[in-house]
């Protein structure tokens, strides 16, 4: 009997975070924004940390932003990613602006093995949005693109 | 205020990587150590406050040891943020006359133990949104910050060798430190990647270490054989949109809590940073060290590497801190810091008055200064 494959940390959603994982099941983006003055709320919340107004909307984003930082990981890391170093960690400023993480990945949305030279990764690069795969998880992960 | 906050009694295990026991046991003697110090017993305590890390409660280690009554006990939360709030707790409740000899300790076995991450697979709360992108280990969020710093200050990885480096050189005069061997900047540069930009001598040591302080009042230190050392002031902060470890996401992009300490912690002490003599600033990863200087007012924004060429910067983390020394969530920071007002430190600072402890960036976090003299 062979191992079952390992898998990276599970998202847990709450009530509070679990449209955000129904939209990426169906690969749509989506993030609570108030009804009252429009502050995109990223992490999710239930109240507008600006306005305090009670009643976010899930609201679709374009998923197209900027490389806000990244880093390469290397060893040791989770056996999920144990023979696929090194791989980049972004943290993505959104056109909406606000700032996500996610993995560098293709134009596909499978997970590149680099350190991100030979790609270009520069702060500020333009990335898009891609889906990732991990066994039964799906994941947003960003590819760049030129600007 | 009337009632003044003193350390009385300091007490450390040697660190390793295998201390052999419990963080219970090692915890209990490291307490029963330190009063020792101060030549108090566990009769005369009445009050204990830890990390919420600490995996031994007050009560436990209540029970442990056999404290008759506490009169006052608490905990402070956030990782390595928890020091010197755990020992801003433990002065209040002296201040405030809630009790009278307060113990404040931290014990993790964070060598023999093993690595925290490896076991964390559910990935709840602001975790759902970072770990499953492989955001795991602490040096995975912290090399998100330091790239940010790289780009807005002009920072090189020499900058951050230089600390590795000196703190190192602080180690080999600290017979207690865990790394002592010689570290160039050769050897820094061409160690192995961790999370770029961070590579190895960027990040902490893994120990088992076991530390405790006794802290009373001014007016009980009279009748003991110890000189005090004086809880000045200290400040608390979190900040904006506060995460733990993760500070991405609020308009502030490259700020910490520590921006919101500083002018607190001024204020609480009616001190300036020139008044401060040596300090310990939170070193799980080396630019932080680079970061307080500038967020505690030391120096500008970003000019931590040429103030500290000048030599005009107060001396840092003379024990060797959590890079060369060992890392117990910053505890031995504080230690460090009531030693060089002690007078005791192997590396010891010249006619120290005030010595500035800082306890972790990127969480909500606290900033202490230990005096020769009351206010």
């Amino acid at each position: 009997m062979s191992a079952a494959p390992p898998l990276p940390p599970r998202p847990v959603p709450d009530q509070d975070t679990l449209p955000f994982w129904d939209g990426v099941a169906e690969r749509m983006l989506i993030v609570p924004r108030c009804a009252s003055c429009g502050q995109w709320i990223w992490q999710p919340r239930p109240v507008c940390y600006r306005c305090r107004a009670t009643n976010p909307v899930w609201t679709q984003v374009s998923g197209n932003g900027r490389v806000a930082s990244w880093t390469v990981l290397h060893p040791p890391v989770l056996p999920v990613w144990a023979d696929r170093l090194p791989l980049v960690v972004l943290l993505v400023e959104l056109d909406e602006g606000i700032r996500m993480v996610g993995q560098l990945v293709d134009d596909e949305g499978t997970l590149l093995q680099t350190d991100g030279t030979a790609e270009g990764l520069a702060m500020g690069a333009r990335v898009a949005l891609r889906w990732r795969k991990e066994a039964d998880i799906t994941l947003p992960a960003w590819t760049l693109v030129g600007d | 205020m009337s009632r003044k906050a003193v350390v009385v009694g300091l007490h450390g295990l040697p660190f390793s990587k295998n201390i052999g026991m419990t963080e219970r046991h090692s915890g209990a003697l490291a307490i029963l150590g330190a009063l020792k110090d101060a030549g108090l017993t566990v009769a005369d305590v009445d009050g204990m406050c830890r990390y919420v890390w600490q995996p031994t409660t007050e009560m436990e280690m209540a029970r442990v040891i056999g404290v008759q009554n506490l009169r006052f006990f608490g905990a402070q939360d956030y990782g390595g943020g928890a020091g010197a709030p755990t020992m801003a707790l433990a002065s209040m409740a002296i201040e405030l006359g809630l009790a009278e000899v307060v113990v404040v300790w931290r014990s993790r076995n964070r060598s023999s133990g093993g690595r925290p991450w490896v076991g964390q697979i559910m990935a709840e709360g602001q975790d759902q949104f970072e770990r499953p992108h492989g955001l795991v280990r602490p040096a995975d969020g912290m090399a998100l910050h330091t790239r940010v710093w790289m780009h807005k200050y002009g920072w090189k990885r020499e900058d951050f060798g230089n600390v590795a480096i000196t703190q190192r050189r602080h180690a080999q005069a600290n017979p207690m430190a865990m790394m002592r061997k010689d570290l160039t900047m050769e050897e820094y540069l061409s160690s192995r990647w961790v999370a770029e930009p961070l590579c190895l001598f960027d990040n902490c040591l893994e120990t088992d270490g076991a530390l405790a302080m006794v802290l009373t009042s001014e007016e009980r230190a009279r009748d003991l054989d110890v000189t005090p050392v004086y809880v000045r002031g200290y400040a608390l902060g979190s900040g904006p949109q506060g995460y733990a470890m993760t500070f991405y996401y609020g308009d502030e992009l490259g700020v910490t809590p520590a921006s919101y300490v500083a002018p607190e912690l001024w204020r609480n002490t009616g001190l300036k940073p020139d008044d401060i003599d040596v300090v310990q600033f939170y070193d799980a990863f080396t630019p932080q060290v680079l970061l307080s200087y500038h967020e505690y007012g030391f120096c500008d924004e970003g000019d931590a590497p040429a103030y500290i060429a000048s030599g005009e910067a107060p001396p840092y983390n003379t024990s060797g801190g959590g890079l060369s020394e060992a890392y117990v969530h910053g505890f031995n920071l504080l230690v460090e810091g009531v030693r060089q007002v002690r007078g005791t430190s192997t590396t010891q600072v010249e006619s120290v008055n005030h010595c500035l402890v800082t306890s972790g960036a990127v969480v909500p976090t606290g900033a202490i200064v230990f005096s020769k003299e009351p206010a």
